[in-house]
């Protein structure tokens, strides 16, 4: 984290190591400026000092689920907007999710082209 | 002296020295002597004094003369007295060893018969002694009417005459003497138990004293000695050979030599019982060593041959016990040989049945068939004749007379047929106090047992009970070897013996017929290996030499492949008999043919594995949560990381190391998701039985991530205290994740109703005594049924609404396949404990003691 975050940066947070490395991939192909983070608090920590335009995050991670993340990160920067993603459609995630408001829900494996028109849309 | 004096003098003492020549003894040259001595020379009476045995007295001999019949009280006089030496003419003569002369013994102060001599006129006497060397053996006395002075030249024709006598007294004496220690010899050989024979070179006996009268039968029979052994009936050891008259003991000592202890029978008419003799001899020799005959010493040994040969009876049915000879045969010696035993004796043996209520026949030779066949079946009770009795009473019963003893009142017309009249028995009685039979002593005689009986009735029933009882034994080992060959028959059983040594094998009938053997076909160790089937028979062979050697026993578990390929499934076992240097010289054992219980075995087995197969199937619609995330994961990777390649070369901006980075990540991900559904195939697979050696803690962390997803999303957490020193186990890796699931799943579903920061599951291991790896899953949910904690185990048994009720029935299945147990229990707080033990594998047990 030696470079400093922008307002046009995306945040991923995804404790699974390939899964956050290719989301990083897809989003670079595309020319976006991308951060990713598979520890939860060091997100956190970044968010508490950096603007975070948008964060993509993984739902279910160990120790901190994504739910907890979303609910702090409500607290350090409530502008940040939120693409949540997770492996399995569970209607209390879902339910938890839009009541914090994230801007999209994307069950994994997902279809990049929306994907890639969720996180343009929620940059522009 | 005138010269006709002379002349008449000599004639005298020519005349009674021939006369004394011829005398036949001592007495009638003595009484030649006297009277020629008087009649030549007017002697009127002569007589002769001989000194006592103790040579200290001289009395009147026994021969005398005298000139008429009135002098006959003189001698009767004289015969009253007894001279010491040095009194008396007698003793005056015998003290000075001289002749003597009396002038007139009327004058003379020393010559105690006076009184007698003054009566009858008697005056003048002479004295003379009979020398013998320097010994007075004799003295002899005259007297005469007249008073005359002493005739020197006469006294030395009487001494001289006299002197004759000495030769002839002497040899009186010596005679004496001979007869004297003849007599004692005689005594002595008379009153000697033992056999003395004396007999000269020609076989003439000399002796034969009554001793040899009463071994040989008769006294000496004058016969050529080559008849003795047949006069005498003398035999060689055998009983039945006459002994070699050459090699008699008596012949051989005659002949010079000497024969010790030698053997011989002697049975004739006169001892026709028979009697043993051992016979010493000695050749009787002259001073020169010239032979004179011989003589021999006979001991009767018969009571100790007779005690030799009864041991040797004894002996000998105690062998034929030992070569477990019948029963009637050794109680038919064993009678026989009491029977020998004394004269007029008979026996019998009775055994009484096994119910202990009836006489059975043993053995009785010498009794009647009638009697026998009588007595055989009667029952035992308290007046059942001797035996019947004896053996009711567990006491020696002594019947003297059977016809007046009411014991004997139901078979007295029996006894009466068979001529019996004394009859006593005795229990024989096991060291255990059980009645075997009974041993009697039959006599024609009415009396009760002499000592030797009794003792011979000890003696014999002793040695029946050993026969008996030994019979005994034998008959109900041979039952039980008959029922075990019943069973081993009726349980296809196949009994096998093995010897190493020459590589043969004995097997039992059944055993050929599990084996595929003909009835008679030769068996050897190795056509025996050749049945174990092809794919085992290395190992089989390997295990048996291994564990015999080093535990003296085998046992396993194999397939047989017979002649026209059909398989049977066996169990040997087998134990080895070693000699004492530890060499196997047999192995024995068992096959048992199980391919019945195999076959549904393996049914059983192909249903377990099924219904644990669809266990797993059911645990994997439960996990769904962890499937889709561990498949999800790396699919959502590879499609992210594919768009971005396609997205990177339609911009036409192709970073090469960038493409590469995601070409790798493609690669990985791709084979991510092939393990985790190689790890979802492994759980469906059917087949899960390989075993190998495994790391429960390892199993358990895996697991555990396994179920990582489904953990997380049903907001319980799941904590692990592992103990590093768990032994490892011998098991199949895919029915312990199975069990481990089971357990988890439930655990889960057991914490479903509690807050989320109490749905806690603990899982812990731990070591016991290094041979047991313990897992516990503990959770603090609704525990287990309160009544019956282990019901749970139980098919078809859930506490749950969706769920068939199976997985912990298999779970419990499988830890048993296993050789472990699972036991459920309730916390003392709350919730439950599954404990699972399984053993640890083979050679951890040593590795743990010596780490400990």
């Amino acid at each position: 984290m030696s470079e400093a975050g922008s307002a046009d940066e995306v945040c991923l947070l995804d404790d699974d190591v390939s899964v956050l490395n290719s989301m990083r991939f897809l989003l670079l192909a595309e020319g976006f400026k991308v951060r990713a983070f598979s520890n939860p608090e060091e997100f956190l920590a970044h968010a508490s000092n950096n603007p975070v335009p948008l964060l993509v995050t993984d739902v279910w991670m160990d120790r901190v689920t994504g739910l907890e993340v979303l609910a702090r990160l409500c607290a350090i920067s409530p502008k940040t907007k939120v693409i949540v993603i997770t492996a399995r459609e569970d209607s209390a995630a879902r339910a938890t999710a839009t009541a914090i408001g994230p801007i999209a829900f994307f069950i994994k494996p997902f279809d990049d082209e929306k994907f890639v028109a969720a996180v343009r849309q929620a940059l522009a | 002296m005138s010269s006709a004096e002379h002349d008449e003098q000599l004639n005298l003492l020519q005349t009674i020295t021939m006369e004394v020549a011829a005398a036949g003894d001592v007495g009638s040259a003595l009484e030649i002597v006297l009277r020629r001595v008087c009649e030549k020379t007017n002697w009127a009476l002569g007589q002769a004094w001989l000194p006592n045995k103790e040579k200290t007295l001289l009395e009147c001999g026994p021969v005398w003369v005298c000139g008429g019949p009135e002098l006959g009280s003189f001698r009767t006089e004289s015969e009253k007295n007894q001279f010491p030496p040095g009194i008396g003419l007698p003793g005056r003569v015998w003290q000075s060893k001289a002749p003597a002369w009396i002038d007139d013994v009327r004058d003379d102060t020393n010559f105690p018969r006076a009184g007698a001599a003054r009566k009858l006129g008697l005056k003048s006497a002479v004295g003379i002694p009979i020398l013998s060397g320097d010994e007075v053996i004799a003295v002899i006395e005259f007297f005469m009417r007249e008073p005359r002075h002493e005739n020197e030249q006469l006294v030395k024709v009487i001494a001289a005459v006299a002197a004759q006598l000495d030769l002839a007294m002497e040899r009186r004496f010596v005679t004496a003497e001979l007869s004297r220690t003849t007599q004692i010899l005689q005594s002595i050989l008379s009153d000697m138990g033992d056999a003395v024979i004396v007999a000269d070179k020609h076989g003439n006996f000399l002796l034969f004293n009554p001793a040899a009268e009463r071994m040989f039968g008769q006294g000496a029979i004058h016969t050529p000695p080559s008849e003795w052994p047949q006069r005498y009936g003398l035999y060689l050891p055998d009983k039945v050979t006459l002994f070699p008259y050459e090699q008699l003991p008596l012949r051989r000592s005659i002949r010079g030599e000497e024969v010790n202890n030698i053997e011989v029978y002697v049975r004739n008419e006169k001892v026709p019982q028979g009697l043993w003799t051992r016979i010493t001899g000695r050749p009787l020799r002259e001073a020169t060593g010239e032979l004179l005959g011989g003589v021999i010493v006979c001991r009767d040994i018969t009571a100790i041959k007779e005690e030799e040969f009864f041991r040797a009876g004894q002996s000998n049915v105690l062998e034929m016990i030992a070569a477990d000879k019948p029963l009637i045969d050794v109680l038919t010696s064993l009678v026989l040989l009491m029977e020998g035993q004394a004269e007029g004796l008979r026996c019998s043996i009775l055994t009484l049945s096994r119910d202990g209520q009836h006489v059975l026949h043993g053995a009785a030779p010498s009794l009647p068939e009638v009697y026998v066949k009588a007595v055989n079946g009667l029952a035992i009770g308290p007046r059942h004749g001797s035996c019947g009795t004896a053996m009711f009473t567990r006491k020696p019963v002594v019947v003297t007379d059977v016809m007046t003893s009411p014991l004997w009142a139901d078979y007295r017309k029996l006894a009466e047929i068979c001529g019996l009249s004394a009859c006593w028995s005795t229990p024989i009685i096991s060291p255990q106090g059980v009645v075997l039979g009974s041993f009697a002593m039959y006599r024609e005689e009415k009396r009760g047992p002499l000592p030797e009986e009794d003792r011979l009735t000890n003696i014999a029933t002793h040695i029946a009970g050993i026969a008996i009882e030994r019979q005994r034994q034998q008959e109900m080992l041979r039952e039980r070897e008959a029922r075990i060959s019943l069973a081993a028959e009726s349980a296809d059983l196949a009994l096998w013996s093995l010897y190493p040594e020459d590589g043969t094998a004995w097997m039992s009938e059944k055993g050929r017929a599990i084996y595929g053997f003909e009835p008679d076909a030769k068996l050897t160790c190795d056509s025996i290996l050749s049945r174990v089937h092809p794919d085992e028979r290395a190992k089989v062979k390997a295990e048996y030499d291994s564990e015999c050697a080093i535990h003296g026993k085998f046992e396993s578990e194999h397939r047989l492949l017979l002649p026209y390929g059909k398989v049977r499934w066996v169990i040997m076992r087998g134990r080895c008999l070693k000699d004492e240097s530890g060499k196997i010289i047999e192995t024995i054992g068992v096959t048992v043919d199980v391919s019945s219980q195999k076959q549904a075995d393996l049914q059983l087995q192909v249903q377990r594995e099924e219904m644990a197969h669809r266990n797993r199937v059911s645990l994997m619609g439960e996990m769904t949560a962890s499937f889709a995330h561990e498949i999800n994961q790396p699919l959502t990777a590879i499609a992210n990381n594919a768009a971005a390649a396609r997205r990177f070369i339609e911009r036409g901006n192709i970073d090469p190391s960038l493409l590469q980075e995601l070409l790798q990540a493609l690669i990985a991900d791709s084979r991510r998701a092939g393990e985790v559904i190689q790890g979802i195939r492994s759980l469906v697979r059917k087949d899960t039985s390989v075993h190998t050696r495994l790391n429960l803690n390892a199993i358990i962390e895996d697991t555990v991530r396994l179920v990582g997803t489904d953990i997380v999303s049903r907001e319980s957490v799941v904590t692990t205290e592992l103990d590093p020193q768990l032994p490892q186990v011998n098991a199949a890796p895919v029915q312990i994740q199975q069990i481990l699931l089971n357990l988890i799943m439930n655990a889960l579903d057991a914490s479903e109703g509690l807050k989320p920061a109490e749905r806690r599951i603990i899982i812990s291991t731990r070591s016991d005594k290094g041979d047991v790896a313990e897992v516990t899953v503990r959770d603090f949910g609704v525990g287990l049924p309160k009544d019956r904690p282990d019901k749970i185990f139980d098919h078809f048994f859930s506490t749950k609404q969706k769920g068939m009720g199976m997985g912990l029935a298999i779970v419990k299945s499988i830890v048993e396949a296993h050789g472990g147990t699972i036991t459920g229990e309730n916390a003392a707080d709350r919730g439950a404990r599954i404990v699972m033990r399984l053993p640890a594998a083979r050679g951890e047990i040593e590795k743990n003691k010596a780490a400990a």
